[in-house]
């Protein structure tokens, strides 16, 4: 056993006692946006064990890994051996941080571009951003990948690097390639990493189906991230509709349902000046775990769209 | 270990398709068994000619070959027990075709159970094999593993629901077997042989799968008993007369106090539950059905039985079989909840005696086991929980499995009902098999000439499991 992983070593009973059914894969978004299993919460935990006992050294690939996480939780609420996976995930970077292999995984960085506005230090709700006078800093412990923080920088200086497939960019291509090959489609709804969405986890439909989707749920880190050139590039690529799924009030971990109201109101308010039925955009508060609510919230959207028709 | 010719093997599935970090490999050792061996490499294709060009590359400079769906099997099916190479198969990943009319779907063998479910569903069908682990479980994998689930005793194992498949042999060539039909009566049927061969025989890319119609109606009952030979004799008298359930499963003391103790659910401490379930399109089948078991069960002095169709009822009466992995994992701090002798099968009127053998054995080695299972299929599941650091708890553990398995294959019972055998029960499956082992060998040989693919299961995996690998836990002699 190595010594030097003083703040792992205590849950050496807990990573034995995970039974490694890999319950969690098809809830973490890593896994599904990779499908490796090595970026499974399953894996870290396996990666976490391999650690104490010498079997995995530990490197900045490692690092790379056990940083990475957007701590939604879901594996621990499927965990079939009830393991709390992300305070041992907390843990084992901890310990490699404090051997110099900081991630940074999923953890927020900052680029040269920043302008010491301190505005993320404000907005982040997880107290992780500090300024040292000269530059800001992330404890990427401490730091829950929420991207409060990119979301508020004005400069675009506060980023995640490795976003597995939720970032605007991944996000508006996903949309793109939806809307322009399917020939049924009519709507995106947006779903933070907390829903459990109602659909297919890690397999395709065959192409009749694929192309009889009316709609495709994409999952994004939360909803506050979302912008407005997320939100309206859908109608650009002839949606008819924009659904946003969020968590309940009080039941988000960073404020993020707020800021996707707000967000979701200003889109209304410009469709109206547009003369856009605003009908066409909907924010659903979901409670984790309800695929049913949420099922029965998108089959109600879409019904509303095909009365709507297609925009003119 | 032999080198990998990593360039080739990127250059047939991309620069993104594979893997060799040592904390990969290390991670892709494991499943949910309790061994760990590390491959050299893994790789990740994407159709069927990728995995022909691999297989040709493996069968030519004599690699191992070890093919892995969601890598939830328990007993080291998909741990590369000899190294060589992972073939992850979760790329392919494709539902290619549901066929109404004809009765059958076309899948890739990465296809996740509950996404083929979820695509079916629309239809109004479903596919019935589903294990416990079906939110994770590709098809690919319990093709491989012949998987079945709480709902077998009624629809069958997946061999019932396999009508045929395509399948890239150990040199390469693609080899269609069984048909799009009902019924086939042509030569021999090998895409029997290939299900449950644990990657021994070829690797699976397309199969061709039965589906049945979604129940209208579905009502679950419970009845409680005094004594285990009570709820033995009620199985019995169940399956012995005709009722023909969707479910029937058992729990016992030692499960029920575990659920108690870890999850505080307050369920009445008896020696024996029995759970039943009938499910059809008219309610008065079903009524019938569930009426026919409930007296069956009150013969055989069953207790405080309640019967419900109502979703949110019968969730809360199956509760206390779904806590009951978690439960077993808290149960104590310093245990840990291990699958080994996890299901064996024997025939219904044994059921009680095999459960009442399971608690003796563990109470002689000093052990915590439990026993529950799906005793309409003649199925018991077993938990062993013990100090995985302590080497005697595994000496302890593998005893009181040799004693288990002996009055199994007493009985003329089976020694894997749906896990499989990969590493951890070939001691036993050997002894159980004596006869028809060197027919396998031959069999094995004559298809896999080479030795590749999977080396070390089944009839080859050595007896004593505990040293088979290295055990995925830290153990202190």
């Amino acid at each position: 056993m190595t010594t030097e992983f003083k703040h792992l070593e205590k849950w050496e009973g807990t990573l034995a006692s995970c039974i490694r059914c890999g319950y969690c894969f098809e809830h973490c978004p890593l896994m599904k946006h990779t499908g490796w299993e090595s970026d499974a919460p399953r894996a870290k935990i396996i990666t976490a064990f391999g650690l104490l006992s010498g079997n995995v050294q530990p490197t900045d690939y490692v690092a790379h890994r056990m940083f990475s996480c957007f701590y939604c939780k879901r594996c621990e609420a499927a965990c079939s051996s009830g393991v709390d996976l992300t305070d041992i995930f907390d843990d084992a970077q901890r310990d490699l941080l404090g051997m110099g292999f900081p991630g940074p995984g999923t953890a927020s960085v900052t680029f040269d571009n920043c302008a010491r506005c301190l505005v993320c230090i404000k907005a982040c709700p997880h107290e992780a951003r500090s300024y040292d006078g000269d530059a800001i800093a992330t404890d990427p412990v401490k730091c829950k990948s929420c991207g409060a923080c990119v979301e508020a920088c004005p400069a675009g200086a506060a980023q995640i690097i490795h976003n597995y497939g939720t970032g605007k960019t991944d996000l508006t291509e996903k949309v793109t390639q939806f809307l322009e090959e399917g020939p049924s489609a009519k709507a995106v709804v947006y779903a933070c990493n907390w829903s459990f969405y109602p659909d297919l986890q890690a397999s395709e439909l065959p192409d009749e189906d694929e192309q009889e989707r009316d709609y495709k749920i994409l999952v994004n880190m939360c909803g506050g991230r979302l912008e407005m050139p997320v939100l309206m590039a859908p109608f650009l690529h002839g949606a008819r509709g924009v659904m946003v799924a969020c968590c309940p009030d009080d039941e988000c971990e960073h404020q993020g349902n707020l800021r996707a109201k707000k967000l979701v109101e200003s889109l209304k308010s410009y469709m109206e000046k547009m003369d856009m039925d605003t009908k066409r955009v909907e924010l659903v508060q979901i409670k984790a775990g309800d695929k049913q609510d949420f099922q029965m919230h998108i089959d109600t959207f879409v019904d509303t769209l095909n009365q709507l028709g297609p925009l003119r | 270990m032999k080198t990998i010719d990593e360039p080739r093997l990127r250059d047939i599935v991309g620069e993104n398709n594979i893997k060799s970090d040592p904390s990969d490999l290390y991670v892709y050792g494991s499943d949910s068994s309790v061994h760990q061996s590390m491959p050299w490499v893994v790789v990740r294709p994407e159709t069927t000619e990728q995995v022909q060009k691999i297989m040709q590359y493996a069968n030519a400079e004599i690699i191992p070959v070890v093919t892995r769906g969601g890598g939830s099997g328990m007993c080291g099916q998909a741990v590369p027990a000899e190294g060589g190479i992972i073939l992850d198969m979760k790329r392919m990943n494709k539902i290619l075709e549901i066929n109404m009319p004809d009765v059958y779907c076309r899948v890739e063998p990465g296809v996740v159970d509950d996404d083929l479910n979820l695509a079916l569903k629309p239809y109004g069908v479903f596919y019935p094999p589903t294990p416990a682990s079906s939110r994770i479980a590709t098809i690919g994998g319990e093709i491989g593993n012949n998987a079945s689930g709480v709902r077998s005793v009624k629809y069958g194992a997946t061999r019932d629901a396999v009508m045929g498949m395509k399948v890239v042999l150990p040199n390469g060539d693609l080899v269609s077997m069984g048909a799009h039909t009902r019924v086939e009566a042509s030569g021999y049927q090998l895409h029997k042989l290939m299900v449950g061969s644990e990657g021994t025989l070829g690797v699976v890319v397309e199969a061709i799968l039965r589906f049945v119609p979604i129940p209208e109606y579905r009502c679950l009952g419970i009845a409680n008993f005094d004594s285990l030979k009570d709820a033995g004799e009620a199985v019995g008298a169940i399956m012995g007369s005709g009722a023909n359930p969707s479910m029937l499963e058992l729990v016992d003391s030692v499960a029920i106090q575990a659920v108690n103790k870890t999850m505080n659910l307050g369920l009445p401490e008896v020696a024996a539950a029995l759970m039943f379930e009938a499910d059809g399109m008219v309610k008065e089948a079903v009524d019938y059905e569930i009426h026919k078991m409930e007296a069956l069960c009150k013969k055989c002095r069953g207790k405080d039985i309640q019967y419900s169709y109502d979703p949110k009822e019968r969730a809360k009466i199956f509760m206390g079989r779904k806590k009951l992995f978690p439960a077993l994992s808290k149960y104590d701090d310093s245990l840990a909840s291990t699958s080994l002798a996890d299901d064996m099968a024997v025939p219904y009127s044994k059921m009680a005696d095999l459960a009442g053998k399971i608690h003796e054995v563990a109470k002689k080695n000093n052990i915590i086991m439990t026993a529950y299972g799906h005793c309409g299929s003649g199925c018991m599941h077993t938990k062993i929980l013990m100090d995985t650091d302590r080497q005697d708890q595994w000496d302890s553990a593998r005893k009181a499995i040799t004693e288990i398995y002996e009055f199994v294959h007493s009985v003329n019972g089976t020694t894997s009902a749906e896990h499989g055998i990969g590493l951890s029960k070939a001691e036993a499956f050997k002894a159980e098999k004596a006869d028809s082992i060197a027919l396998m060998s031959m069999i094995k040989k004559g298809i896999d000439p080479n030795n590749i693919l999977n080396p070390g299961k089944l009839m080859q995996a050595p007896d004593n499991w505990v040293t088979a690998t290295d055990l995925r836990y830290s153990v202190h002699t």
